[in-house]
């Protein structure tokens, strides 16, 4: 078997991934793009083992590593996909832009922030 | 016989990774990316990398992507197609993605274009779990700490605000 | 409680002098030298001190002069006193570093010290404007002059390889180098003694108080230039044409500040031009380059000395009990007779400095002026040019100062018999003087703190002259005093006519200052006009632009933070796929 094809293959699916991020709205398709561009990876890792044969696993071994890693980074990134969508109400990352440098310098706070503002100016006059 | 499985497999995952990336529906690109995760499991195995495979079955379709159809449900994604799925850039962004696939594939074909992976005897859980086990140790053992960080942080991050929550409790408390 | 001490510290400082003199009187003259630093490969300078003859007539000139002005301080300055008394004790402490100084550095040092002082004392009421610009006049024309001293310092130590006084003038050095290291150093006594034509800063530094001008008068800033040139007598003998050049600046600057002393009508305004030309009485002196000259030179200004200093504080004692030294305000009070009734001690001890001044005979002016016309008219008969030129000078200006001396004593303490001197010649530039009349019952003369000083100071002006053994050239002696005789008279007929030309050249001092206003004020305010406009629009203009430039880059790289991820991400990759284009084109 020749060594391009899985070489290949894992480039076309991790441009297929950076396409996904760069051009998808919503903040779990963005993720699902990554996992795309982390299994290109694995596949040259993979391909690469093979082609190798070293003895010691080396490839299969890392790709394994980078499948666990792969599952932390999904937990923390669904995590804050959560979060965005708490403060937000949407998942729409072409939408959530609280960074975007404004006259004044400060951000103007939506959604969370301005209602857990608004609670505790309430409390303030309350008590 | 190898050559052919991957071939399919790989057409497969392409085409799969092609839906997930461009679908209207967001769960009907999730349930793509099963169909894609699957067939680079197919392509694993074609390497002979049975292990790696069966994991990536087990931890990909198995968790990831039923963690991520939660997320969407927990986000109350919308199951009929959306008109704007993709942002304005989307050209733009094709166009990056393009000639960073031409860059790649001519990189890839110029530096390995004659090699050829010889026949391997078919792989086995042993090597892989010799080769962890005693090769690999402190990195798995780093690899679990950092698996235990992300836990907390993702509980961390996803819990309510301790005020928010304090706010209930003392307004609950003031209504017993 | 400091100004107390600081009186103390001066009074004593200058009686310290006074016994410095008297215990190195008679003494054989000697170098002491203490480590210095090295100028230069093979030019070494070091803070050296020397005892002579000229040393301790100086320490003793300086240390009475001093001591007078400090005991006449207490009673006649109350404000800042402190500050007052530590300056006027450094200034005399420089003049002694000049004094004993066997180093040209170590002179330069006490020099320049000096020239701050003078800064610092005449602008002392700095709440006037005049004081404060006649003090930064001051500053400014000796620092000018201050450069050509320096310059002179370094060509002719350079020149003769050694910058000790006590080795000048023996080595061999080039006419050239000579001729041009003392000019320059010249150039430098004629800022610091107030010679033409640098000579309008001493005027206008009269707003100080009048024991500091008596101070600077007689016996340390103005002094220091005649003392320099006798100290450095044998070198500036062997340079013919720096004699010349100080003879003729000598020569014009008494008759032209006599002159302007004739038209001034402030006492401390004629006293100062008075120095001036008697500064420059001492100068002809030297510059005949005689043993003799020299002699009648420094005879002249120990007697100088004593007479203008007593004169100095004979007009504070007027500004401090009148208020004013201004012959107009004088006037209201002599033309009721109060001046000379309230204030006897005064009134005599100023008659007998301006005789003095004058050179009536008998008076230590006399003698000392004499002694210069002698030394010219013995020159002169050598055949010198020079000599006639100074003989001739000298002589005119005997009969100019008898009559500025007339004129001010007459003015300020007399009545006139004519009615229009009695309603005053000077009224035509005191607008409110027929509206104040002054209370003459409450002048009085000062406390004898003040008076003390005039009386030592009167008996050295009336007795100095005998001190260098008297010897008369009656020639000499009938010549002058039949001049000044004819200098005195026409004063005597204007004021008994009640009248008090003063032509307008005179009274603008020969339009000097307009001169310097117009050649050099103005073109430097140009110029500093011109800086100001360079560092403000151009240079100025440079560091605003990069201030605008960085605003301006900034306004625009805020537009790409557009706080969208995915923006940043692409702009990540495509600097990624441009990096990797990059590194593929250098590698290929």
């Amino acid at each position: 078997m020749p060594l391009v094809l899985p070489l290949l293959l894992a480039v076309l699916l991790f441009c297929l991934g950076v396409y996904g991020v760069l051009a998808r709205r919503n903040a779990i398709t963005m993720l699902m793009s990554f996992e795309l561009m982390l299994n290109a990876v694995n596949l040259n890792l993979v391909a690469f083992d093979a082609w190798r044969l070293d003895g010691l696993a080396t490839g299969q071994t890392l790709a394994v590593f980078v499948i666990t890693l792969a599952a932390a980074e999904i937990g923390l990134g669904l995590a804050i996909v959560l979060l965005l969508f708490r403060g937000h109400g949407h998942v729409d990352a072409d939408a959530a832009r609280d960074l975007v440098e404004q006259d004044g310098g400060i951000p103007a706070a939506d959604g969370a922030g301005t209602a857990a503002g608004r609670t505790a100016v309430e409390k303030g006059a309350a008590s | 016989m190898t050559t052919a499985l991957f071939s399919i497999a790989g057409a497969v995952a392409i085409a799969a990774a092609v839906l997930v990336v461009t679908s209207r529906r967001i769960v009907h690109a999730a349930l793509w990316l099963v169909v894609a995760l699957g067939a680079v499991a197919g392509c694993f195995g074609a390497l002979h990398a049975e292990f790696v495979a069966l994991v990536q079955i087990l931890v990909y379709v198995g968790a990831i992507v039923v963690l991520v159809l939660f997320a969407l449900m927990l986000t109350k994604a919308p199951t009929n197609p959306l008109p704007a799925l993709t942002t304005r850039r989307s050209p733009f962004a094709a166009i990056v993605a393009g000639v960073l696939a031409l860059l790649l594939g001519t990189g890839v074909v110029i530096a390995f274009g004659n090699e050829k992976i010889e026949p391997v005897p078919a792989g086995s859980a042993t090597d892989v779990g010799t080769a962890v086990f005693r090769i690999w140790v402190l990195p798995f053992e780093v690899l679990s700490v950092l698996l235990l960080a992300a836990l907390i942080g993702a509980i961390v991050l996803s819990q309510r605000k301790l005020s928010e929550r304090s706010d209930r409790l003392s307004s609950s408390g003031k209504e017993d | 409680m400091i100004a107390t001490t600081w009186r103390v510290v001066g009074v004593g400082f200058s009686l310290l002098v006074i016994l410095a003199a008297i215990l190195l009187s008679g003494v054989e003259p000697q170098q002491t030298s203490f480590p210095g630093t090295g100028v230069g490969p093979d030019v070494f300078w070091t803070f050296d001190l020397r005892t002579d003859d000229l040393t301790v007539l100086l320490l003793a000139v300086v240390g009475v002069v001093s001591a007078c002005v400090q005991v006449y301080s207490i009673g006649y300055l109350h404000e800042r006193a402190a500050s007052y008394t530590a300056l006027v004790t450094l200034f005399t402490a420089a003049m002694v570093t000049v004094v004993v100084a066997d180093s040209l550095f170590l002179l330069l040092i006490g020099w320049e010290v000096m020239g701050v002082c003078s800064y610092l004392l005449i602008g002392h009421y700095w709440e006037r404007r005049d004081a404060r610009s006649g003090a930064m006049k001051a500053f400014l024309m000796t620092r000018f002059a201050d450069v050509g001293f320096l310059f002179g310092i370094f060509v002719l130590g350079i020149g003769y390889n050694t910058f000790r006084i006590s080795e000048l003038g023996s080595g061999p050095i080039s006419p050239g180098a000579l001729t041009a290291g003392t000019v320059l150093l010249l150039v430098g006594v004629v800022g610091k003694s107030a010679q033409v034509p640098l000579q309008t800063w001493l005027p206008d530094a009269m707003p100080g108080p009048s024991p500091v001008s008596a101070l600077i008068h007689a016996a340390t800033m103005v002094a220091a230039g005649v003392f320099l040139i006798a100290r450095l007598y044998d070198v500036f003998v062997e340079a013919e044409a720096t004699l010349t050049v100080l003879a003729v600046v000598a020569c014009v600057t008494m008759l032209v500040s006599a002159l302007c002393a004739m038209a001034a009508v402030e006492v401390k305004r004629v006293l100062a031009w008075s120095t001036v030309s008697q500064l420059a009485i001492m100068f002809a002196g030297l510059s005949l380059g005689t043993e003799d000259g020299r002699h009648a030179a420094l005879f002249h200004l120990v007697t100088h000395a004593s007479f203008k200093a007593l004169l100095f504080l004979c007009a504070g004692v007027l500004l401090h009990q009148v208020g004013s030294a201004a012959f107009v305000v004088l006037r209201r009070y002599t033309r009721r007779g109060a001046l000379r009734r309230a204030m006897p001690v005064t009134f005599v001890t100023m008659t007998i400095g301006l005789g003095a001044l004058a050179g009536v005979p008998g008076l230590a002016g006399f003698f000392s002026k004499d002694s210069v016309v002698e030394a010219a008219w013995h020159h002169a008969r050598d055949g010198s040019t020079i000599g006639w030129v100074v003989l001739v000078s000298v002589c005119l200006t005997a009969a100019l100062t008898a009559f500025y001396c007339v004129r001010l004593w007459l003015w300020t303490f007399f009545r006139t018999p004519a009615l229009a001197g009695a309603l005053g010649a000077f009224e035509d530039d005191d607008p409110m003087a027929d509206v104040d009349e002054p209370d003459t019952s409450k002048l009085r003369e000062p406390s004898w703190l003040m008076l003390g000083p005039l009386v030592l100071l009167a008996i050295g002006a009336a007795g100095l002259g005998y001190a260098d053994g008297v010897h008369v050239h009656w020639g000499v002696a009938l010549v002058t005093t039949v001049l000044a005789v004819f200098g005195a008279l026409p004063a005597y007929s204007l004021w008994q006519r009640g009248a008090d030309p003063r032509p307008v050249v005179l009274e603008h001092e020969f339009g000097l200052d307009a001169a310097y206003q117009g050649a050099v004020v103005v073109p430097v305010r140009w110029f500093a006009k011109l800086a100001v406009l360079g560092d403000r629009d151009v240079i100025g203009g440079y560091v605003r632009a990069t201030g605008r430039a960085g605003t301006l880059a900034s306004q625009g790289f805020r537009l790409l933070q557009t706080g969208n991820v995915q923006t940043y991400l692409t702009a990540a990759v495509i600097g990624v796929v441009a990096l990797a284009v990059l590194a593929g084109v250098i590698a290929s």
